[in-house]
């Protein structure tokens, strides 16, 4: 179905051939998975399979890319169109209509498809995907997980052959996203569509993928089944390094395998639940009595009531749009509290201004890149000083610490996901805060820069810094996290110890939790400290 | 499958007819009676989809213009002879400014003039509101001619991501606030937002390039809208209600029975 043949791309302006003699066939009804690290060139490697690179983001291509006996050098990306089906990393970013109909209708438009087949496919993609109730609603709307269905139903509805998709679930909730990719490999299986697919969580796509294409970053890809590729590549998801870490002959892919080959391993286990933590003696920075919150008439937050200690690390969890970046943003005083009172330490946070607020809260939104607005990431650090009232200095410092081989005259928006998280923390933190909150912060790391950010959040706890994280990453929480609260639809519904919480919820359970249930660990090294 | 709704352009014109009758015959009763009509026509026959607030901020903002209106009627303007209800001190002007005058004597017949006026403006503003709360304009747009449908294609599309870049810029503005920025820097506000707009037209224009959006020459129309009788058994009252300013309360009610139910699809 695709070719590639000896295909290399290299950017103008760039020294770094993003992909070398790449040579590889998808065949029809295949599932196949692209994995790299972040910046290693997989949206480069997806978006060539229709043209869109070089075409429509120049660059230098050699070689040639062949789909259904289209090349893509003859024809431009819009001739593919009923060909190829491509969603987007931000699918928000390429919608054009307003109603979830006319969106799903609009590629068909443009290719002048009459109008009673227009309905009859929009209807059955509106069944598919079980869009049907949201016909009319405005996509601004929808949660990230309808909004992703949109996406995916506006491809469907041309018919393509292949359906092309960029981190579909880095923005989903652990429901949300297993939803959208059951629904994939319901197509895979049933339409013999062709799926070709990135995404940085593999411990979500793994069991379903047929093959792997592992892109390293240096121009080299490879090619193979799962079982091949993982066995010896540094980026693995957590079940790949628990086979590994456990000695086993093969890596196993899904839970089920996996759960049979450690039968033996589990059993020799006693189960043992830890003693419940104790008490936090530290000072309380935070207390939340009766918080509510509200827009227009849609409740966001209803009655909640919370403390917080020093040095805590506090993973907050719960589907899209339960409330979670509501709490954030109330504790870091931009959202106004319709009742209830929040103090943090000891001052109301919606009333504190400039050096006072800095000072105690630091809060990294969802996108980085808002805080950022310097030209270089030099001009970012003396910016930042200047804001915060330290030495200059100050900042670079931080962020030298924090990522060593960082130019500083590279402009914010040409570095890496993770270096910009990087950034912004370091901007954050020269104001010394007290309590650092980050919302969704692992949206588009890989594992290297995950493992990073970890390592960070717990020195920062251990400084006695509070930290507060929204994450839908239960991988990361599990890492992490010390106390879990649990958010639905405005309530905390459960709030204690990772271990109690994640292994309460088989959905928000991290992979090695399903594994060695019911024995109450979470990670790897949870795991490797009890077997050593 | 029936019409669902009727065509837009029928309900903009009704509306349009109607703002022209209430202007013509400026009577406050005709044009209480018509807004109260239109509101039930609203609440009963108005789309599901993101325009359908229109009429209410249409009433908001005709509120606003009235209580304005009456502010500045009071504050500044002629004196007009009758009962005497108020007297404000006249402020002094610079001789230059001869003619206007801030402050004097309210009487009743200059106070209801300009709630008249107000409240003329405010029934004007809340029809058309009321037209695009019925059939919003990127209906309106999408039936236009095929000579101009491809300039009305571009218009939808563009005014369809103005509500993603008043979020963007909301959460940028935040953001600054949570660096402890309190003064207001127009180049650190529009900088981020230049770029996160620039980025999503790139991505924009990704998306409707791999989507085929200008690669066949003819497009094609999804549920188009089709002009029936029910369309001409609505326009053509509106039309007569220009001549006969009187008639508009009746063609208002005429829609009623005339749109198809939200309900009955």
């Amino acid at each position: 179905m695709i070719v590639f043949s000896h295909v290399s791309l290299i950017y103008p302006n760039s020294l770094k051939t993003v992909l070398e003699d790449l040579s590889f066939t998808v065949d029809e009804g295949e599932f196949v998975l692209v994995m790299g690290s972040t910046g290693s060139g997989k949206s480069s490697l997806l978006r060539l399979i229709n043209g869109l690179v070089p075409h429509h983001t120049g660059g230098i291509l050699a070689g040639d890319i062949v789909v259904n006996g289209l090349s893509t050098r003859e024809v431009k990306p819009g001739g593919l169109s009923h060909l190829i089906g491509i969603v987007g990393q931000n699918p928000l970013n390429g919608f054009v209509a307003d109603k979830v109909e006319e969106e799903i209708a609009f590629g068909m438009e443009t290719l002048n498809v009459a109008p009673d087949v227009m309905r009859k496919r929009v209807e059955e993609v509106l069944d598919l995907l079980s869009l049907t109730n949201l016909r009319d609603r405005s996509i601004a709307t929808l949660s990230g997980g309808e909004q992703q269905r949109v996406a995916i139903g506006s491809a469907l509805v041309m018919h393509p052959k292949v359906l092309v998709l960029d981190e579909p679930t880095s923005a989903l909730d652990p429901i949300a996203a297993e939803e959208v990719l059951s629904i994939l490999h319901r197509l895979v299986h049933d339409l013999g569509l062709t799926v070709i697919i990135s995404e940085h969580r593999l411990e979500r796509v793994i069991q379903f993928v047929d093959r792997i294409i592992d892109i390293a970053g240096d121009g080299v890809a490879t090619i193979g089944s799962p079982q091949e590729i993982l066995k010896n590549s540094i980026t693995a998801p957590p079940i790949v390094q628990l086979s590994r870490a456990l000695e086993m002959p093969e890596v196993s892919l899904t839970v089920r395998e996996m759960r049979r080959a450690t039968q033996d391993f589990r059993e020799s286990f006693t189960f043992n639940l830890h003693a419940s933590a104790p008490r936090n003696e530290s000072p309380e920075v935070i207390s939340i009595s009766k918080l509510t919150s509200a827009f227009g008439n849609k409740i966001a937050l209803r009655d909640i009531s919370l403390k917080v200690h020093a040095g805590e690390i506090i993973a907050v969890m719960g589907r899209n749009g339960a409330g979670k970046s509501t709490l954030l943003r109330s504790i870091a005083g931009v959202l106004r509290p319709q009742s209830g009172e929040i103090r943090v330490c000891g001052q109301e946070p919606s009333k504190l201004k400039g050096a006072s607020r800095i000072s105690s809260v630091g809060y990294i939104p969802q996108e980085p890149s808002d805080l950022l607005y310097g030209q270089s990431v030099g001009g970012e650090c003396l910016q930042a000083d200047k804001d915060n009232k330290v030495p200059p200095g100050t900042t670079s410092g931080i962020l030298a610490n924090l990522l060593p081989n960082i130019s500083s005259n590279v402009h914010p928006r040409d570095l890496s996901e993770g270096q910009r998280l990087g950034l912004a923390i370091s901007v954050v933190l020269s104001a010394d805060p007290k309590i650092l909150i980050l919302d969704e912060p692992t949206r588009g790391l890989d594992y290297s820069a995950k493992a990073s950010l970890i390592i960070l959040l717990r020195r920062l706890a251990g400084e006695g810094r509070t930290i507060i994280i929204a994450s839908h990453d239960v991988e990361l929480v599990a890492e992490v996290g010390e106390r879990v609260l649990f958010i639905a639809d405005g309530e905390i519904v459960a709030d204690g110890s990772t271990v109690e919480v994640l292994l309460s919820s088989p959905a928000f359970a991290p992979q090695v939790a399903k594994i060695m249930a019911p024995l109450p660990w979470l990670t790897v090294n949870d795991v490797l400290r009890v077997k050593n | 499958m029936a019409n669902r709704t009727l065509h837009p352009l029928a309900w903009w014109s009704w509306a349009g007819s109607l703002a022209i009758a209430i202007a013509k015959s400026n009577s406050l009763i005709l044009a209480v009676s018509v807004v109260g009509v239109v509101a039930v026509v609203v609440v009963k026959k108005s789309e599901r989809a993101p325009w359908a607030n229109s009429f209410r901020w249409a009433l908001t903002m005709g509120l606003w213009i009235i209580v304005i209106r009456i502010f500045i009627g009071i504050t500044i303007g002629v004196p007009t002879y009758g009962r005497t209800l108020f007297v404000l001190p006249i402020v002094a002007l610079p001789s230059w400014m001869a003619g206007v005058r801030i402050g004097g004597v309210v009487t009743l017949e200059r106070l209801s003039a300009t709630a008249h006026e107000g409240f003329m403006l405010a029934a004007i503003i809340a029809l058309l509101g009321a037209a695009s709360s019925l059939s919003s304009p990127h209906r309106l747009l999408r039936s236009l001619p095929v000579m101009v449908y491809e300039f009305g294609v571009a218009v939808v599309i563009a005014t369809s991501v103005l509500p993603q870049i008043v979020i963007s810029a909301g959460r940028i503005r935040q953001a600054q606030t949570l660096r402890g920025q309190s003064s207001k820097s127009l180049r650190r506000f529009a900088l981020p937002l230049l770029e996160d707009s620039l980025s999503r037209s790139l991505d924009l224009a990704a998306a409707m390039d791999s989507r085929g959006y200008g690669f066949s020459r003819k497009r094609s129309r999804y549920r188009p809208s089709i002009w029936s009788y029910r369309e001409f058994s609505l326009m053509l009252p509106s039309l007569a209600a220009i001549i006969i300013p009187a008639f508009a309360f009746f063609v208002a009610i005429a829609a009623l029975f005339l749109a198809p139910g939200r309900d009955n699809q």
